[in-house]
């Protein structure tokens, strides 16, 4: 029968390395990306979990950093966008579109964005503009207006096999 | 955006988890935290003990019942439910609206059980229950049990799973021969919050209409199905609905009505 | 003359180059692999973090602070209070006249609440949840007062003072009048008034929040500032006067800056505080502003009331023009106000000829959020209004709004045009941008869908707008006549280094406008080399880029002003280079051509100097060089400064902008209505803004000013109770558009290239809020082509607004009388 913690050390995996640390319960995991982990590249950018800044792949599936603790993710497989690039630091497919769209202007929804449509196109790897569009629902942008962003992963999809 | 002390608890089992969640005052159950973690960053809740339920796989399961009736684990995640062979085959209208639930990311990790018990009145699934004939089945320490949606769902944010208590699954009934599911709702931007949201199903020309967002519960109304008797019943309903920043209580009246026939509608359609 | 020939004579004078190519910007390949360096990522050794504890309450008095509680918590640093704000810094310099002027304001409440969500206490501990956790344990004890919140009502009699020290609510007051309204108004066929018109409240809301890791070196009394302001060399003069301190002791360092649109030039409060905790508690500290923090206590955009509206008209629809009495809500504080209350004026006719025009302007506040320049800034409130007007002004007299602005618009033939105040609208093509706008949304085949169809109302609108750029800062003093602002400057750097590397510098702070992209651009025509062998510093350190007093990203002007310091200083640079090429080469400057990194001989391109080589000579081995080219450091600095005048004070007449860029937008919308919602299903913006450096880049502002605009329009507000209670404070409170929400957008484009601008670029990326105007005069077609006389009068029009519309007509139109002379 597990014991209530206030704290706890936890072992996750991010970007295939390993980290363990003490973690209080309370801390969110976006925080400890952040703060404790020094991955600044997933950003904050609301307090109510709309925005969708904090996005990273947990276990394969887009979550939003900021409404899961920590602690949750003890034993978890983690990618945020440092660790979409090659290990050569190659740009993937979405990375290179997004860049030749210009769907990025600020730069500051970008990870979030490219998570988003990473996962989309793992899922769907041809999808309709509508599924572009529902596919990153969940990640506000106030530079763009989306409509580069869409073109970007339409692109990305396009060259897909 | 910065939680309070609170102390973590991971369970394996249902038996592991209402024991600890009878351990406390104030223990909650941690589902996808798609709106505990919310409310504990604005620090208007501040449970004691969060209890993480995202271990106990038998609360994960799909499974379809004997009479064809759709039994749905508490933790299921919305993304599995519109993935779900079992909810298209039993009641599509589920996934359906499901699918217009937040976004992608919330979608995998919120979960029905999670959309149950908090039960804020914007919430998707709470009218479906009630059109649908959904029952929840309630775990506490020594004894389980059954209820109805008109029994579950109590008050805002209150609904029968008392302190010490889960919901570990919902059943739905298979929708019949003849019977058909609407949905309609007018949101906070596309697929957003629900300023007013109605769910109806259809039997025999006969409506059963729950409207959710006009109070603490959904309000259920049965009439004839054609837009003069549904429309009628819901102004005889004299709903008393809210107002605040995103709509009076007079245009959700309104609303109410309008969605009404418009779910009623789409049910028609799906009965025939 | 036509547009294509003057583009290309443009490009001769830059080599025909990478000029109007859209090459992949710099700024991307840190951005995309979330290697970008924004505010809050900065982390120092012992930081503290601070958190502010807010007020609950709209308006109160601060009876008394009791911090000891916070300060014994474990693992708290220390705490600033109000009385140490009061005694260690002195109120930030006011820009308004007399009484205005007097208004306190410090980077805590002194003595009073204004607004809810104003600090009042910083608390900075080991941790963030600490410093929040300590927070929980600062008491303040308030005295709640009245509160007003409607702007109408800031200058009743008994309405509460907000500060006492000016003894009213009116920061500032005044009287615009240029031509003869009166004489218009009865000589007009029609007089049609309005009686009130309200352009909302809401902001940009950028993504990121503001944030700050200040520390403070004890030996050189330094302040080293790393945040996201986006106008450092404002905000150190009110810092520097406040905290008592040489302008040269606060360094702000940003690199990347997650959007500003206006909401990162007032949060000097909130750096002051921070100076003074990094120098108090001897350790760096650190703030992250939180999303609720940002939309109660940073910036909104001002909200403006329109009174009393009489537009003189001719039954053919030719307008002459209009009188408006103009209220403006600034919120609890001014800060950059009462600018606001002068800058519309760039715009004052918006894009029309009437010559004959009176604004009766007066800016008060309330409590509520204090304002700063949004995305847009006062001009965007003054076009709203004019196609406000154009449209009402149509529909009452049974005219196509199409046609009334063509009949109206000032002509192309007629630029550069003189506006009744002075202003000079330099370049332009109103009607042909209309003309595209209208075919990229199929007017003609559309027009007969107008009106009822299916349950929709179907309705066609055009917004037209202006996005005037580069300031003259003389502006201010027509509205305060003792500030000793005038004219605009921006400063770039360059030089060649000693292994020929072409380093620059800007003095401008961007947040995604792509300055290190378009500057290379810039750089690489003048110099004869790629894009790719121009290294521009990433961000801005005010400490190592060279700046000057206006110097910032805000009000669309870089394309003027920072690419012509970057000409000019790369002119400078390229002048050098010859001089010293020839010194070498033996020949004259006028021999030496620049290509591919090399300085040659155009009579014998063989004999060439690598720009390598030049370096080199430069910085170790200057003894070669003969005596009168010793002078050429290959490192130069340009200031440039546009060609300003003082404006005349009197007559509140001058030349306030020196560019204007057009976008005029069409929207097609369907109108549920049974429920009042919205959906634009075909939308098309049309932007000319001179020369296009790089199309991508301004393409990309014209889609993101879109969907501001038609956030704005449909779902976005900062709406209060009567209680100066916040009721939109957070992102499920306040929508804005996600990918669902907006339409497919169509753009297009002219080119009208400035004759003020040597590049023939204009300042671009406001957008002048042309999708609201745009919506707004949709709906209203929708409403009028089904025979409903509703009239659209708020900015914001979400779905209950527009189903009243629909349903009570009355109301609104009664908003609106025509009357026969």
């Amino acid at each position: 029968m597990p014991e209530p913690v206030t704290e706890q050390t936890i072992s996750v995996e991010i970007n295939g390395e390993a980290y363990e640390q003490e973690v209080e319960a309370r801390k969110l995991l976006v925080h400890f990306i952040r703060d404790v982990v020094d991955l600044t590249g997933t950003h904050v950018g609301c307090d109510t979990g709309n925005c969708g800044a904090c996005t990273v792949l947990m276990d394969g599936k887009t979550v939003k950093s900021c409404m899961l603790l920590a602690i949750q993710a003890d034993g978890s497989k983690i990618t945020t966008v440092e660790g979409l690039a090659g290990a050569d630091g190659e740009l993937t497919p979405l990375q290179r579109a997004f860049s030749a769209s210009h769907a990025l202007q600020c730069g500051y929804c970008t990870p979030g964005m490219l998570l988003s449509a990473t996962y989309l196109l793992e899922q769907n790897p041809h999808p309709s503009e509508e599924e572009i569009r529902r596919g990153i629902q969940g990640n506000i942008c106030r530079c763009t207006g989306y409509v580069n962003i869409v073109e970007a992963i339409r692109s990305a999809a396009e060259g897909n096999a | 955006m910065l939680l309070r002390q609170v102390e973590y608890a991971r369970p394996e089992t249902v038996d592991e988890a209402v024991r600890l969640l009878a351990s406390r005052e104030d223990a909650r159950a941690l589902a996808g935290g798609q709106s505990l973690v919310n409310v504990m960053k604005t620090r208007v809740a501040a449970p004691e003990l969060v209890v993480d339920l995202n271990r106990i796989k038998e609360l994960r399961s799909i499974e379809t019942g004997p009479s064809g009736e759709l039994v749905l684990g508490a933790m299921v995640t919305y993304d599995e439910l519109i993935r779900s062979p079992e909810v298209q085959a039993a009641r599509p209208i589920l996934a359906e609206v499901a699918q217009t639930i937040a976004d992608v990311q919330v979608r995998n990790r919120g979960t029905v059980g999670g959309n149950l018990c908090v039960n804020d009145p914007t919430n998707h699934l709470p009218p479906l229950c009630a059109t649908t004939g959904a029952t929840m089945t309630i775990r506490a320490l020594e004894a389980e049990r059954t209820v109805s949606s008109d029994e579950f769902f109590q008050g805002v944010y209150l609904t029968a799973v008392t302190p010490g208590e889960m919901l570990t699954r919902v059943t739905i009934p298979a929708r019949a021969a003849g019977e058909g599911d609407g949905w309609a709702s007018v949101t906070l931007g596309k697929e957003g919050t629900g300023i007013v949201n109605v769910a109806a199903t259809v039997s025999d020309g006969r409506a059963r209409i729950a409207i959710g967002c006009v109070s603490a519960t959904p309000i259920v109304v049965e009439a004839e199905a054609d837009e003069v008797s549904v429309r009628k019943a819901v102004a005889d309903a004299s709903l008393d609905p809210p107002s605040d920043v995103h709509a009076s209580a007079d245009y959700r009246r309104h609303l109410a009505q309008v969605l009404a026939w418009r779910a009623t509608s789409q049910a028609l359609e799906g009965a025939a | 003359m036509s547009d294509t020939q003057t583009v290309t004579e443009q490009q001769a004078e830059l080599q025909i180059g990478y000029a109007g190519t859209s090459i992949p910007r710099k700024e991307d390949k840190r951005l995309v692999q979330g290697e970008g360096v924004f505010a809050d990522d900065a982390k120092a050794h012992g930081m503290g973090y601070v958190h502010f504890v807010r007020s609950p309450y709209a308006h109160a008095r601060i009876v008394s602070v009791d911090v000891s509680q916070a300060e014994a918590l474990e693992g708290v640093y220390g705490t600033l209070t109000p009385d140490e704000v009061a005694q260690l810094t002195d109120p930030f310099f006011e820009l308004s006249t007399p009484p205005g002027n007097a208004i306190e304001d410090y980077c805590l409440a002194v003595g009073k609440v204004r607004h809810v969500g104003e600090p009042v206490v910083a608390v900075v501990a080991r941790t963030r949840d600490l410093a929040r956790d300590a927070a929980d344990l600062v008491e303040v004890e308030y005295e709640p007062l009245p509160v007003v919140v409607d702007a109408r009502k800031a200058q009743d009699e008994d309405a509460p003072v907000i500060h006492e020290a000016p003894g009213t609510n009116v920061v500032w007051s005044g009287t615009f009048d240029w031509g003869d309204i009166d004489g218009a108004l009865s000589a007009a066929d029609r007089v049609i008034r309005i009686k009130e018109l309200h352009f909302d409240r809401f902001s940009s809301t950028p993504l990121e929040c503001s944030a700050s890791l200040v520390e403070y070196d004890r030996g050189t009394e330094q302040f080293t500032i790393r945040s996201n302001h986006q106008m450092p060399g404002v905000a150190a003069i009110w810092m520097g006067p406040a905290l008592r301190v040489p302008l040269d002791r606060l360094r702000f360092i940003s690199q990347d800056i997650g959007g500003g649109f206006g909401n990162k030039i007032t949060t000097h409060t909130y750096l002051t505080c921070c100076c003074l905790l990094a120098r108090k508690l001897r350790r760096p500290i650190q703030w992250t502003e939180w999303r609720t923090d940002q939309h109660s206590a940073n910036a909104h955009g001002n909200e403006r009331w329109f009174h009393d509206i009489e537009v003189a008209v001719q039954s053919d629809g030719t307008m002459l023009g209009f009188k408006v009495k103009a209220l403006d809500d600034c919120g609890a504080f001014p800060r950059y106000e009462p600018l606001g209350c002068i800058i519309w004026a760039q715009v004052t006719p918006g894009l029309y000829r009437w010559r004959n025009i009176r604004v009766d302007f007066t800016q008060v506040c309330t409590n509520k959020s204090p304002v700063a320049p949004n995305r847009g800034y006062s001009r965007m409130q003054q076009l709203w209004l004019t196609e406000r007007i154009v449209d009402i002004v149509a529909h009452e007299l049974g005219l196509d709004p199409v046609e009334v602005r063509k009949k109206n618009y000032v002509r192309a033939d007629e630029m550069p045009y003189t506006t009744p105040n002075g202003c000079v609208y330099d370049s332009g093509d109103y009607a042909r941008c209309l003309d595209i706008a209208l075919e990229l949304v199929d007017y003609e085949s559309r027009k007969s869908s107008r009106g009822r169809s299916d349950g929709k109302l179907v309705g066609i609108g055009i917004g037209s707008t202006l996005d005037s750029g580069t300031n003259n800062f003389g502006q201010s003093t027509l509205m305060n006549p003792e500030l000793q602002f005038s004219g605009n400057n921006e400063v770039a750097t360059i030089r060649l280094d000693i292994f020929g590397e072409i380093v620059v510098t800007l003095g401008t702070v961007p947040q995604g406008q792509g300055h290190e992209t378009t500057a290379s651009i810039v750089v690489a025509d003048i110099l004869g080399c790629s894009p790719d062998d121009v290294y521009v510093r990433a961000g801005h350190d005010s400490y190592w880029n060279s700046h000057a007093g206006f110097s910032g990203t805000y009000a669309s002007q870089f394309a003027v002003t920072g690419l012509e310091a970057v000409k000019g200083a790369t002119e400078k640079l390229a002048l050098e280079i010859r001089r010293l090429a020839a010194a070498v080469l033996g020949a004259t400057p006028d021999d030496i051509v620049l290509k591919d990194k090399m300085a040659a001989l155009k009579a014998n391109p063989e004999a060439a100097l690598p720009f390598m080589a030049c370096g080199a000579i430069v910085n170790a081995n200057n003894a070669v060089l003969p005596p009168d080219a010793r002078d050429i450091t290959l490192n130069c600095r340009h200031v440039y400064v546009p060609p300003f005048e003082l404006p005349d004070k009197e007559k509140k007449y001058g030349n306030l902008t020196l560019t204007y860029a057009t976008q005029v937008h069409a929207c097609v919308v369907e109108i549920d209505r049974d429920t009042g919602v919205v959906e634009i299903v075909d939308y098309a913006a049309v932007d000319d803004c001179g020369v296009r450096i790089h199309p991508q880049i301004v393409e990309g502002q014209v889609h993101g000013a879109t969907a501001h605009g038609l956030g704005a329009a449909l779902h976005e507000t900062f709406a209060y109770d009567e209680d100066g209670n916040l009721l939109t404070a957070n992102f499920y409170e306040y929508h804005v558009p996600h990918a669902l929400d907006m339409p497919p957008l169509k753009t297009g484009y002219i080119e009208s290239p400035s004759p003020f601008s040597s590049l023939g670029t204009k300042g671009m990326g406001e957008g002048g809020g042309a999708a609201i105007h745009a919506v707004c005069a949709a709906i209203q077609d929708a409403l009028r082509s089904a025979g409903i006389p509703g009239v659209v009068s708020d900015s914001h029009n979400p779905a209950e607004r527009v189903w009243r519309l629909i349903t009570n007509p009355e109301e609104s139109s009664a908003l609106v009388e025509v009357v026969s002379t």
